[in-house]
């Protein structure tokens, strides 16, 4: 995908720039939460979504154990705080390191495989990881834990019980870092390198480029980014359990965001979460409740309806509208 | 490039289309809205879906069109407190998801404007949305979730009618004393199976502590992982240990599937006394109930005290007709805490959130009024229901009945368990 | 257990090996057999091992359908277009049969066969014991099919090389599909086995397919064969893993397994890739 100014920068620029301001004022316009709920969990999973990118768009290792960091981000902050009254902030801290680590630990060995070994690897890793959790009965086992409720709201404490408007900036914060860091990559030899192990690792490593290390780096910066949206989400419900963190749907709704969008593109994974959780939210909400799935089935049919009929992504589409706009 | 400024456009008004649709419905004078919360879809969606006709009917009959012709809800009859207000209901979906249920929650507050809200059934989801409730400070009444911890948070805007983990298994162990007495048989011994849920954690925790408090000794105690595909070793190793009394706790899926394992592999536990959910749920009952017989299992409510308590027979023709279905356990449960609710606003005599709270703290239903055996609805500082009583059902002939306590009973308890090669 | 999974698995590894595309919806697949069964059951009062030919046939015409309808549209897309179009179709097949069937349990009720046979000590189902049969029984079927007849050689060859294949005068189109088709009547059978002695809702897939996923990549994709001793062990480990940890961790010793094998063959224990 071309960088996004070949046709007319400045235009381009603009509208970047009017949609930001627009996020940015939205909070003063809809003062309602669930608007503002339905844009932070598009934050979140652009988020999410834009940290996977980096490891399975650009460096092309489609990994389907995301949740894993997003859990140990989530787990960390909140008992830290709930036994020793950390600051989820410094907890945040700590759970980025953790999942690291793990990342690396874990890295290490299954970056062997390739393919559907490697994807499929990444799912045994994030269930039995999910498995010892669920029965680690020192931190809740499969009970979960509750983060404790500070009054009133405090930066310090990462919860506010008054307004949403905090957690909207805080996720739109978290989403523009991972957009930064990718457009970092983007542009550094290091994006070269991913670019170069994604195509044929085989050639990229006779170029020289030193496969293993480049892609424990790919997921290091992927699951420190993914365990910041872990520790996110824990102070936004306050309550953790497996179940709801640690889950295999959740590595694969991070995918599918990423991949409706478009993946290795910068704007993509984004371009999926503003479509894909208001259609998830939206069939919810006007078909949900009767009992019949009716939401679900709708949901269903356009993803595959999607995927069909759009198989690049949506980023696709744009790419088309604007070559055609050129040859205009 | 119009083509993408369009699009984006395209996008953005369909978000706040969406926002804006649902506040189109802003509540009316003289309407009380509730908001009600049930899984609906997904692995637990069974409860949500018997329960909706029940809360229904109760709605109907706060808004006269049904009629149920005792003291209690003929005073409900119209909401005589609020001069013939209507009560609207919205239900929504949360599919067994914490974070759906805070979100729904938070809608159902800020945009349908509801004065109450009532759910969620699964523990995990009434965690987070009770906190939602308590925060903005609307009422939340829990008719089902059993986790005891809910009511241990310090909410003051959270109230549970229906007993929950440790209520039950006090129950139980009470029942075996009562039950050693009667028949001169020791239970010294029993073995555990509990799924790595949060209700299964929950009560694999509780009874561990009140076996531990009886004095009985707990041989195995075994976690397994919710929704097996196989339970062959898991009931192995029961058969190994071989304990007094076999106390599972587990969902429909794999409560079925025990059964038939256990019958695959000779497995004849001489009392078995299950924690409710999956073990008595009509599917489990319909699907393997004549392999399942003499299982035992705490329980509020069960199915033969209907003809027993006039309330329920009445309310059991009424949702009958409606859903199709006997009256069970678990819309029984939700019966009885939507129509306190229900009383509760017709006693504040206003929809403020408030007031509201103060009429539930006020609540004092005597149990002959209820559809359940309880001595009554009172709450305590926590929120917590303190009149509730347990009762223990037997799986006999097809068919729950109700062996205890002796004076409710009425069936005899199925001892020992005819072995599988003793059947026909 | 460890057959039907196996014939679970087999299925998926046919269609992948034959285009390289992991079917998200094999579960869904799965659950649709297991309630094709049921109904033949309830209505027509057909024994699961009576109605498995109908089954499977069935659910060869479902694999057909969705051949047809959408992966045929997607085969040339990115791999991770088709991972989303099949999860797509998983969650339509899932919401759909709510929609239709409900979200009640379903067993079938006294199948001809029940009962269990003791071997010493242990204790064998005869409905399980029947499956298993039933499944080498395929499996062999399967096998012969694939390496014998001259469709299931020509199957082959598509798998190993698009292009030579259509080049040699083959309808790889006509394959594919045909792939598709016979990848999920292996399911069907599965499925009419399991309904034997599992309980029958929506929902029912999700776990299975996982172990599928497992088994396959653990034998090596596109290696039939070895999919059959894949699918045997991970039966074996679920059963001792279950004994001899504790049973909330059997399945994390199935994918223990997995990451062991892979580790020292990243191409598990057979594969070709």
């Amino acid at each position: 995908m071309a960088p996004a100014g070949t046709v007319r920068p400045v235009l381009i620029r603009a509208v970047l720039g009017a949609l930001l301001l627009g996020a940015l004022a939205f909070p003063a316009v809809f003062t309602l939460p669930f608007p503002r709920h339905i844009m932070i969990m598009i934050f979140l999973y652009g988020t999410l979504a834009t940290a996977w990118n980096i490891i399975a768009g650009y460096c092309g290792q489609i990994s389907l154990g995301q949740a894993v960091f997003f859990g140990v981000g989530a787990y960390t902050s909140s008992l830290l705080f709930k036994e020793t009254g950390l600051t989820p902030w410094a907890g945040m801290i700590v759970g980025v390191i953790l999942a690291v680590i793990v990342s690396q630990i874990v890295g290490y060995p299954v970056f062997r495989l390739r393919g559907h070994y490697f994807a499929i690897a990444t799912i045994a890793v994030g269930e039995i990881v999910q498995s010892l959790i669920v029965n680690w009965d020192a931190i809740g086992g499969a009970r979960g834990v509750f983060v404790p409720i500070k009054r009133p709201d405090s930066f310090v404490n990462f919860q506010f019980h008054q307004s949403k408007a905090f957690y909207y900036y805080i996720a739109l914060a978290l989403l523009l870092l991972a957009l930064a860091v990718t457009r970092l990559i983007e542009r550094s030899r290091r994006g070269y390198f991913f670019r170069a192990i994604r195509e044929d690792q085989d050639a990229a490593a006779a170029l020289g480029v030193n496969v293993a290390r480049e892609k424990l780096r790919a997921l290091a910066i992927s699951a420190a980014l993914t365990a910041m949206g872990g520790t996110f989400y824990a102070q936004y419900l306050l309550f953790i359990d497996p179940e709801s963190v640690f889950p295999l749907s959740l590595s694969i709704l991070i995918c599918l965001v990423a991949v409706l969008g478009g993946v290795g593109t910068l704007w993509g994974p984004v371009l999926g979460a503003v479509v894909l959780v208001p259609l998830q939210e939206g069939t919810r909400v006007m078909l949900g409740g009767t009992g019949k799935a009716l939401d679900l089935l709708v949901y269903g049919a356009l993803i595959v309806g999607i995927s069909v009929f759009q198989p690049g992504g949506l980023m696709a589409l744009f790419a088309r509208s604007r070559t055609a706009g050129s040859a205009r | 490039m119009n083509g993408i400024v369009a699009r984006l456009l395209a996008v953005f008004v369909y978000v706040a289309i969406l926002a804006v649709l649902p506040s189109t419905a802003a509540a009316q004078p003289k309407e009380v809205v509730i908001g009600v919360l049930y899984p609906m879809s997904g692995p637990t969606a069974q409860p949500g879906i018997d329960n909706k006709p029940v809360v229904e009917i109760g709605a109907d009959i706060a808004n006269g069109a049904v009629d149920l012709p005792f003291p209690f809800y003929q005073k409900l009859k119209g909401m005589p407190g609020l001069k013939g207000a209507k009560i609207r209901l919205v239900f929504v979906d949360h599919q067994g998801k914490p974070e759906l249920g805070q979100a729904e929650a938070e809608r159902l507050i800020t945009q349908e404007k509801v004065q109450a809200l009532f759910g969620c059934w699964n523990s995990g989801v009434t965690a987070t949305a009770s906190q939602v409730a308590e925060r903005y400070g609307i009422p939340f009444v829990n008719a089902e979730s059993s986790s005891p911890g809910l009511t241990r948070r310090g909410l003051k805007w959270f109230f549970r009618t229906s007993p929950h983990d440790e209520h039950f298994t006090q129950g139980m162990f009470e029942f075996f004393r009562d039950f050693e007495k009667k028949k001169g048989v020791k239970i010294k011994t029993v073995g555990l199976t509990y799924d790595n849920s949060l209700f299964g954690a929950d009560s694999g925790k509780v009874m561990k502590e009140i076996a531990k408090k009886h004095g009985v000794e707990v041989v195995l105690d075994l976690q397994y992982k919710e929704r097996s595909t196989s339970l062959s070793s898991e009931v192995q190793r029961l058969k190994a240990a071989n304990p007094d009394v076999w106390m599972p706790t587990s969902y429909q899926t794999d409560a079925i599937l025990f059964v038939r394992t256990q019958k695959d592999l000779d497995y004849n536990p001489k009392m078995i006394m299950a924690q409710d959910s999956g073990h008595i749920s009509p599917d489990f009952v319909q699907a393997v109930g004549k392999d399942a017989e003499g299982t035992m299992s705490r329980a509020p409510f069960n199915t033969d005290l209907i003809a027993k308590r006039p309330v329920a027979t009445a309310l059991n023709a009424l949702y009958v007709k409606r859903h199709g279905k006997e009256l069970y356990d678990f819309p029984a449960r939700s019966f009885t805490g939507f129509m306190t609710l229900l009383d509760a606003i017709n006693r504040a005599g206003s929809t403020d959130p408030e007031a509201i709270r103060k009429a539930l703290v006020a609540t004092n239903i005597p149990g002959d009024q209820l559809i359940m055996t309880w001595e009554g609805i009172k709450f305590d500082e926590t929120g917590q229901n303190t009149l509730v009583k347990a009762i223990m059902i037997q799986l006999q002939g097809g068919k729950f009945y109700t062996v205890w306590p002796w004076d409710s009973a009425t069936k005899d308890v199925l001892y020992p368990i005819p072995a599988w090669k003793d059947r026909k | 257990m460890g057959f039907v999974y196996a014939l679970i698995a087999a299925g998926l590894s046919l269609i992948f090996g034959l285009m390289e595309i992991v079917n998200f919806a094999h579960g869904e697949f799965l659950m649709v057999a297991m309630y094709v069964t049921f109904f033949a059951w309830t209505l027509a009062k057909l024994d699961p091992l009576v109605s498995l030919p109908l089954v499977a046939l069935a659910l060869g015409g479902l694999g057909w359908a969705v051949y047809h309808g959408i992966i045929r549209w997607v085969l040339d897309g990115p791999m991770l277009a088709q991972i989303f179009a099949t999860f797509g179709l998983a969650v339509l097949l899932r919401s759909a049969a709510q929609f239709l069937f409900g979200i009640d349990f379903h067993t079938v009720n006294e199948p001809l066969l029940s009962g269990r046979l003791a071997l010493g000590p242990v204790f064998i189902g005869v409905p399980q014991l029947a499956a298993s049969v039933t499944a080498l029984g395929a499996f062999v079927g399967l096998h012969l099919f694939l390496s014998r007849s001259e469709t299931g050689v020509a199957l082959q060859a598509t798998a190993q090389d698009r292009q030579a294949a259509s080049l040699m005068g083959i309808d790889t189109e006509r394959m594919f599909a045909l792939g598709w088709a016979i990848g999920s009547a292996c399911v069907g059978v599965a499925g009419g086995l399991l309904a034997m002695f599992f309980y029958i809702f929506p929902d029912v897939g999700g776990s299975f397919a996982l172990l599928a996923y497992v088994t396959v990549a653990l034998g090596g994709f596109g290696n039939v064969p070895a999919t059959l001793l894949a699918g045997v062990l991970v039966g074996l480990v679920e059963a001792f893993g279950g004994l001899v940890l504790t049973p909330a961790l059997k399945y994390s010793a199935v994918f223990a397994l997995y990451l062991g094998v892979v580790l020292w063959r990243p191409q598990g224990l057979f594969g070709r890739f």
